[in-house]
């Protein structure tokens, strides 16, 4: 059983310091860690080689002293709180001793976050890794820039299903971290004990809105290759992804809409290509598409192929989503509450909201569809590293105030 | 040049003539594709307007039967797909179209109507009577599917409505009532027939069997159905919760109502079709894979995802193109996944094809963390 708590010894900056330096070595593409993380992930998931590297240095760049400080900063005040009491009032924001977290087998690296935070926090993290061994890759290099996160910063591998040696690491756990479907979070939880902090990242769905006036800026190509690239960027297949565009027009100008969106999907489907689909999800695909062909020969909606995409101008409203890669139903609407209906109706579990340019209508709306984060198109999928993903914080979950009065 | 487009009656007549003889050249069945084709292109405006877009019309009919455009089984609920008026419907069933669409959806199934029922009888009784009935046995019908009489919209319950009716010995049973299944009812009628010594045929849903097998364990019940019984599953797990691996349904069917493994056939079919797939003789004698083998007025094409036909052997989704849909549609698109396989014919006989299907957790993969359609419907309960 390996000595707990191997990071309390080391001040916050240079725990900060040696995390941010293993990121910066993660930054470079022949990182030999990296080139073998890379192919792992394209032979897990299927993506293309350009897609991963893109979500490698989304991953990677950002973890920076400036973005770990600034972040550790608006959510506990200080740095230096996490050493010790300090600050007025006086507290100490004590990282908890363990913390558990479940990454997810269908996605790259969401792990990491969370535990680059709770290392930060001088938590005992351990991550049930997925097979392409990513998180144990970085832990590596953790470790060769300091010792202690050797110890602190452990790698399972996943059995998947119910691994009974596991029901103490979730048991005996202050926080655990999941990612996953509801069923799979479900079932965590169940395993985690009484006083355990669980914090789920349930699958969710993204959506876009374009105004009257956004319209307008759609014809300079650069918006809409911005919410193209929302929609191919990992085949469409995140929770922060574009999944549906409601779009405040209707008849020939919602098709004119449409037109441009797919030339722009041509252009940035180069830069990123598909990756691998299942013959299960091409038969999806092409049903959803011939289901909209079929409406549109009896002359209700559109439908435009673009590379490998697929946008459906003018879905029925009694339809939600496709869900599908790189498919995009455009919705039309006559205003945000048409939005709001239809989110309602459908029960979409709404994770962020993409605009043109994001402003207090684009909030009002936000949070009457339940999304946690209005972004402006073309970086939906590119949270920074000290958003609130999910709504929730990033480092304060795991820390305990001790308040000293 | 635009052909003259025949009439229905004439159709009719040489689609049964092809039932009759349960025989049908490859270019006998072209040949009367494109008829039909025509036919309904001249008298189904929604297939018309959807053939024209691909290209289609009296002008221009298919050239090969992978050529005949397919409409989603979804199109269903989009459009009345009928060569008829409404007014001359003499029986309609009532569609889910696929999984995906049945299920995202908020709005309600849709319509397969028939002007009459001769038809469909004929080719539902002549592929029953060749694959479920070879040894000519007249069997008692113990049915867990609808009841045609309840539920007069069920295609699966006019089916075996119609077979107890044809070729059963008039004691058939039905235990299926909404979601509920009547086990005691079940459990002694096969008593009955056991003590009759009259063989029966248990038709069922995979999923009403599962529930049949289930409530037969927890009891500790093992029936022995007389010698010569079997079991006709069909269905799927469409749109269930619980789903239950083919050789553990089977050995399950097998060991608690008392037929032999090779004796539980399956059915594959869908509302959207007049015609039904069965098990080949061959394939029963082990649980998988199974070969589903078409009647002659029926062919599966295996179509990738630009709707180009794949060759033997390789997995994409089935097309149906179903010359007894001649009040409909011809060609059906659905999202089950298959193969085309070789079924083994006479010496210097072109292998006919038959058809492999895969279920769904077999062809799909898990990627991302986007909610899928199937997880959105389960938070919408």
């Amino acid at each position: 059983m390996a000595e707990l708590g191997a990071l309390r010894a080391l001040p916050a900056k240079r725990v900060i310091s040696s995390i941010a330096d293993a990121a910066e070595r993660w930054c470079a593409a022949d990182y030999p860690p990296r080139v073998r993380a890379t192919a792992a992930i394209e032979a897990r998931l299927g993506y293309t080689t350009p897609v991963v590297e893109y979500a490698l240095d989304r991953l990677f760049f950002n973890v920076t002293r400036d973005a770990l400080n600034a972040t550790i900063v608006s959510e506990l005040g200080s740095i230096d709180a996490l050493d010790g009491v300090f600050g007025t009032p006086p507290a100490w924001a004590r990282g908890v001793d363990r913390v558990t977290i479940v990454a997810s087998d269908t996605t790259i690296g969401v792990a990491l976050p969370p535990a680059i935070f709770a290392l930060c926090a001088k938590c005992d993290v351990v991550v049930k890794d997925r097979s392409d061994t990513l998180v144990a890759a970085f832990f590596g290099t953790l470790a060769e820039e300091h010792p202690a996160f050797a110890t602190a910063a452990r790698a399972r591998a996943w059995t998947g299903g119910d691994d009974p040696s596991e029901d103490e690491l979730f048991a005996n756990a202050d926080v655990v971290v999941a990612f996953g479907r509801d069923e799979a979070l479900r079932a965590i939880r169940a395993r985690c004990g009484a006083g355990t902090r669980f914090v789920p990242f349930g699958h969710r769905v993204s959506a876009g809105r374009l105004t009257r006036d956004d319209l307008a800026l759609l014809e300079g190509a650069t918006l809409a290759e911005r919410i193209a690239q929302d929609v191919l960027l990992y085949d469409g297949e995140g929770c922060l992804s574009l999944h549906g565009l409601f779009v405040e027009a209707d008849g020939d100008e919602l098709a004119r809409a449409a037109r441009v969106l797919a030339a722009a999907f041509e252009r940035v489907a180069v830069e990123f290509p598909g990756g691998a689909r299942s013959p299960q999800r091409v038969a999806e695909i092409a049903s959803y598409r011939n289901l909209a062909a079929f409406r549109a020969a009896g002359g209700r909606g559109a439908v435009f192929r673009a590379a490998d995409a697929t946008l459906v101008v003018d879905p029925p409203r009694e339809e939600p989503p496709p869900l599908l890669p790189r498919v995009l139903p455009l919705i039309a609407v006559d205003g945000d509450d048409a939005v709001a209906k239809y989110c309602a109706a459908h029960r979409l579990p709404v994770q962020a909201l993409g605009v043109a340019a994001p402003d207090a209508r684009a909030v009002a709306l936000a949070e009457r569809i339940g999304a946690v984060r209005v972004a402006p198109f073309g970086t939906m999928q590119a949270p920074p590293l000290g958003g609130h993903h999910g709504g929730e914080p990033r480092i304060a979950d795991f820390v305990r105030w001790i308040d000293c009065e | 040049m635009i052909r003259a487009t025949p009439a229905a009656d004439e159709l009719d007549a040489r689609i049964v003539a092809a039932i009759e003889a349960y025989a049908l050249s490859d270019d006998a069945f072209l040949e009367l594709a494109r008829d039909l084709f025509a036919y309904q292109i001249a008298h189904n405006a929604p297939y018309a307007a959807f053939a024209r877009a691909a290209g289609f019309d009296a002008r221009r009919l298919p050239a090969a039967v992978e050529e005949i455009p397919a409409v989603p089984a979804a199109a269903f609920k989009e459009a009345r797909l009928a060569t008829f008026p409404p007014g001359e419907t003499a029986v309609w069933f009532e569609t889910s179209g696929t999984l995906r669409r049945a299920q995202g959806g908020l709005g309600s199934g849709g319509r397969y109507e028939l002007p009459a029922t001769q038809l469909y009888e004929a080719a539902l009784l002549a592929s029953f009577d060749r694959m479920m009935l070879a040894d000519g046995a007249r069997l008692r019908y113990l049915n867990l599917v609808p009841d045609s009489r309840e539920n007069p919209h069920s295609s699966l319950g006019f089916m075996m409505r119609t077979v107890a009716r044809e070729r059963g010995d008039g004691a058939d049973g039905w235990y299926l009532h909404g979601d509920a299944l009547d086990v005691d009812g079940f459990v002694r009628d096969a008593a009955r027939a056991r003590d009759d010594g009259v063989a029966v045929c248990v038709a069922t849903t995979a999923f009403a069997l599962v529930a049949l097998t289930d409530a037969l364990a927890e009891r500790g019940v093992s029936l022995a159905l007389p010698e010569g019984s079997r079991v006709m599953e069909t269905g799927g797990f469409k749109g269930r919760t619980r789903v239950v691996e083919r050789a553990e349904l089977y050995g399950a069917a097998s060991e608690r109502l008392g037929v032999p493994v090779e004796a539980v056939v399956a059915e594959y079919g869908m509302t959207e079709l007049s015609s039904q797939y069965y098990d080949t003789f061959d394939s029963r004698a082990r649980i998988e894979p199974r070969v589903k083998v078409a009647p002659p007025w029926l062919r599966p094409v295996v179509v990738d995802g630009e709707g180009r036909s794949l060759p033997r052997g390789v997995v994409g989704a089935i097309r149906h193109i179903d010359l007894a849909n001649r009040g409909s549609v011809i060609a059906i698109e659905t999202e089950d996944l298959g193969a085309l396989v070789d079924i083994e014919t006479a010496p210097g006989v072109t292998p006919a094809a038959g058809l492999v299907l895969l279920g769904r957790e077999q062809g799909a993969e898990l990627r991302g963390c986007s909610l899928d359609a199937e997880s959105l419907l389960a938070r919408r309960g």
